[in-house]
């Protein structure tokens, strides 16, 4: 008999620590870098070592062996800790710095190191540089390259029509000066492309690069990406940018309080992009996609009642430029009875590509049974990696449709056209639709009433000054009054009489327009009331005619003609007088 | 003398009804030519009456029937939905339209409207901007003989004041709405689409990108005021809500 209890718990314990053991080696990496790999001589470089992982419990720090073109300098090495969770599990990185000064100009490899890990040994990768030689670098070019500038860098610029090109918004700026934030302005115009913004990183890395022999730090800020709708040379519009930099050669601000930043508008040069248009197309139909993609149809459902909404869903799922796919055009049978298509996109703007999914839905309706076939097609997408047309062929869609047993049975002569025309006398009209502000009328209907307002409240205006103002009321009267006295005078009649009547008449008349006491007032009075008023010629003629009607008694021969002259006069000053005072 | 002024006169009545023969006898002799199946020259008359400005439900009902024996659906919705304007035509337009429609292979799928444009579509059908504008002015009427009324002691009551303001913000309010619903109306106009297909773009441009295709039948709604600047294209709305143009000779306006 074999014993099986202790063969079966040693191969357990095997199996455990080998895959323990494994998964501990997998979860430690080593890795070294330098921070420039185009070092001018003279210039100082460090060295990272980075040693992450799960569980380090013994590191043995790499010894420095002799590099070719650097010289390290021993009191300079440096470490940090650094502790994240990575997919929900703690973990800790070591980073060691060795910092070396460039020596000779020309090209090195950095050898590769050993690093002892939890008593395993890791092996970094070489790393290529190159040592500079300064004297090389035009000091006057060096000194008239800009500060600061802003650079848009397409990934490619001889693209096809519909093929996506990623737009960097990049940042190139020298060691002394320092960038607090930037801004970029709305408005970017990228005629003749459809744009996406892609996402973009909350803080942008910088790398260092030398650029006509100035060392510049280099900062990726934003990124589109761009679909040219058109062949031929398109150009992009500058980008501008607005930035806030401070020259590390001034004065530090300790407090924070912005001393020394400066606000700048930066704008990238137009740059001109050749756009290929797409090759000819034969037996296939094109949306218009370019990229990769799949294309799949479907209906749902494939059995449907007549009169049933069947939906007829082609999706078109991939990398590339979705937004501009067109929907594809599909033969259907006569029968059936085509609705407006939906249309949705879903699109994710992640890892520098546009992708998803974009869904075209013909919807239509059985208006007969029977069986329809919507006929295969070919559809075709250009791949720009490939440089050509792929084809995915949609099989044939049947669907299969019946009388629904429990709809009321369609009676065939509903659907007849049996309108008669119409004969003999009709009714005739011509219609006028001017709007109702062209119509002069409509303004007099509006306005009329207004005007009546105006008319109603001067009237009760006067009205109630009559009632109220007695200065007012005489003045208004005065001239009726003067006329009813003076109708009291016969031409023809006693001349003492009718001189007496022009009398009170005149008197009257300018008491009551000169709101003067009523009786008591003597002709002086009047005369010298009426020459401040209305000038000496009227006061004249007044004084003539009242003087005459004082002395008539005593006139010599008094005439009938004489009391109608001056009847005739009276009423003419009376009417002067009216419109003097 | 007397003889030749006779004669001017009889000339000149004459000469006049040659230039403009009455309605009523053209649309006879096209009502002859509809039922002789002569449905080309009945068209040519029936619009030589609608062109020279007179409209009748008749007239439209018979340009619909002749539209359906000359297989132009389009058109003789366009016609059956004028003659539905009318209360004489009403009844038969809209058993005509029912054909029609169900003889449409593409449906327009169509937005329901909202409350205020529909109460506005009301009035436009009902009363009509002048009926509300009309209405505006007997409450301004009234609002006038009630303040003068009062200013002159003819009629004093308690709530006199009330009234007078009440009447005139509703005097204001209708006169306001009337011009409202007369801009809506001059603005947009309905019309149907009586050609095949008709490619709706994004812009006035032969070569702008396609917003969606307009098939014949399809109602749309027309924006006058932004077409006012494009000789050859039309803003419109379709019935599923979305915008674009369409060039001019493609749709028939209501």
């Amino acid at each position: 008999m074999i014993k099986t209890g202790k063969s079966i718990g040693f191969v357990l314990s095997i199996l455990l620590s080998f895959t323990f053991s494994a998964a501990s080696a997998q979860e430690i990496t080593v890795s070294a870098s330098l921070t420039e790999t185009n070092i001018f001589a003279g210039e100082s470089v460090r060295l990272n070592i980075v040693v992450s992982g799960q569980s380090l419990n013994s590191i043995d720090r790499p010894q420095m062996p002799s590099v070719d073109g650097l010289r390290w300098l021993s009191g300079s090495t440096s470490q940090s800790t650094n502790y994240s969770y990575v997919n929900g599990r703690p973990s800790v990185s070591y980073t060691y710095g060795y910092v070396f000064i460039a020596q000779t100009p020309g090209e090195y490899l950095f050898p590769s190191l050993s690093v002892s890990v939890n008593g395993e040994q890791f092996t970094t990768q070489s790393i290529r540089f190159n040592v500079l030689n300064p004297e090389t670098v035009d000091p006057t070019q060096a000194q008239r390259s800009p500060d600061i500038y802003v650079r848009l860098e397409p990934s490619t610029s001889n693209p096809v029509v519909g093929e996506q090109v990623i737009a960097d918004i990049v940042l190139y700026f020298k060691s002394e000066v320092e960038v607090s934030n930037y801004q970029p302005t709305s408005g970017w115009k990228a005629e003749g492309f459809w744009k996406e913004e892609l996402e973009n990183q909350r803080q942008a890395r910088t790398t260092s690069t030398i650029i006509n022999g100035v060392r510049y730090q280099r900062a990726r800020l934003l990124q589109y990406a761009i679909f040219p709708t058109k062949s031929g040379e398109l150009t992009l519009s500058p980008y501008e940018i607005v930035v806030q930099v401070r020259n590390r050669n001034q004065r530090r601000d300790i407090f924070s309080f912005g001393l020394g930043q400066e606000r700048m508008e930066l704008n990238t040069l137009p740059v001109t992009i050749d756009v290929r248009p797409l090759p000819s197309l034969n037996n296939a139909t094109s949306s218009g996609a370019v990229g990769t993609f799949e294309i799949t149809r479907s209906i749902t459902p494939d059995k449907a009642f007549v009169g049933e909404s069947v939906e007829i869903t082609t999706t078109i799922r991939g990398q590339g430029n979705i937004p501009l796919i067109v929907k594809p055009e599909f033969e259907f049978p006569e029968a059936l009875e085509q609705y407006d298509p939906q249309e949705t996109t879903n699109i994710t703007r992640a890892n520098r590509q546009i992708a998803g999914t974009k869904t075209f839905t013909d919807i239509v309706i059985a208006r007969n049974e029977g069986r329809f076939e919507i006929p295969e097609v070919s559809m075709a997408y250009y791949n720009p990696q490939r440089e050509r047309f792929e084809t995915i062929r949609l099989p044939a869609l049947t669907l299969e449709a019946e009388r629904d047993p429990r709809a009321t049975p369609i009676n065939t002569n509903e659907l007849r056209f049996d309108v008669e025309p119409i004969t003999g006398l009709a009714n005739w009209t011509s219609p006028s639709s001017a709007p109702i502000y062209s119509r002069p009328w409509a303004w007099g209907m509006l306005l009329t009433p207004f005007f009546l307002l105006g008319v109603a409240f001067a009237f009760k205006t006067y009205s109630d000054k009559m009632n109220t103002d007695t200065a007012f009321a005489r003045s208004q009267k005065a001239r009726d009054k003067a006329m009813q006295e003076l109708d009291k005078v016969h031409p023809n009649g006693d001349i003492k009489t009718g001189y007496f009547h022009i009398e009170k008449s005149l008197s009257q008349f300018i008491s009551d327009k000169l709101d003067l006491p009523k009786a008591g007032l003597s002709h002086q009075k009047l005369i010298k009331e009426v020459k401040e008023k209305a000038g000496s010629t009227l006061s004249n003629e007044l004084k003539r005619l009242l003087n005459k009607c004082e002395t008539i008694t005593y006139a010599p021969n008094p005439t009938q003609e004489g009391l109608k002259s001056d009847l005739t006069k009276a009423e003419e000053l009376i009417k002067t007088l009216g419109k003097s005072l | 003398m007397r003889q030749f002024v006779i004669w001017v006169f009889i000339v000149g009545i004459s000469g006049s009804i040659t230039a403009q023969p009455s309605p009523q006898l053209l649309f006879d002799e096209a009502n002859t030519l509809l039922e002789e199946n002569e449905f080309e020259e009945a068209m040519a008359i029936y619009h030589q009456i609608e062109y020279s400005g007179y409209q009748s439900g008749a007239l439209f009902l018979n340009m619909g029937i002749n539209a359906v024996q000359l297989d132009s659906l389009g058109l003789a919705k366009y016609y059956f939905l004028k003659s539905n304007d009318f209360a004489s035509t009403r009844y038969s337009s809209e058993i005509a339209l029912e054909y029609v429609n169900s003889q449409f292979s593409r449906q327009s799928a169509m937005l329901p409207k909202l409350p205020w444009d529909k109460a506005v579509d009301s009035i436009k059908d009902g009363t009509g901007a002048m009926g509300v504008f009309v209405l505006g002015f007997i409450s301004i009427l009234i609002s006038l003989f009630l303040v003068l009324s009062r200013w002159f002691n003819l009629w004093v009551f308690k709530k006199q004041p009330a009234l007078i303001l009440s009447f005139g913000a509703l005097s204001l309010l209708l006169v306001a709405l009337a011009f409202y619903v007369d801009y809506v109306d001059q603005r947009y106009s309905e019309a149907v689409i009586v050609t095949a297909e008709i490619q709706v773009k994004q812009q006035p441009d032969t070569n702008a990108d396609l917003v969606s295709l307009a098939y014949e039948g399809y109602e749309i709604t027309i924006d006058n005021l932004r077409s006012e600047n494009e000789p050859n294209w039309l803003y419109i709305r379709l019935g599923n809500g979305q915008y674009g143009w369409i060039e001019r000779g493609g749709s028939k306006t209501l």
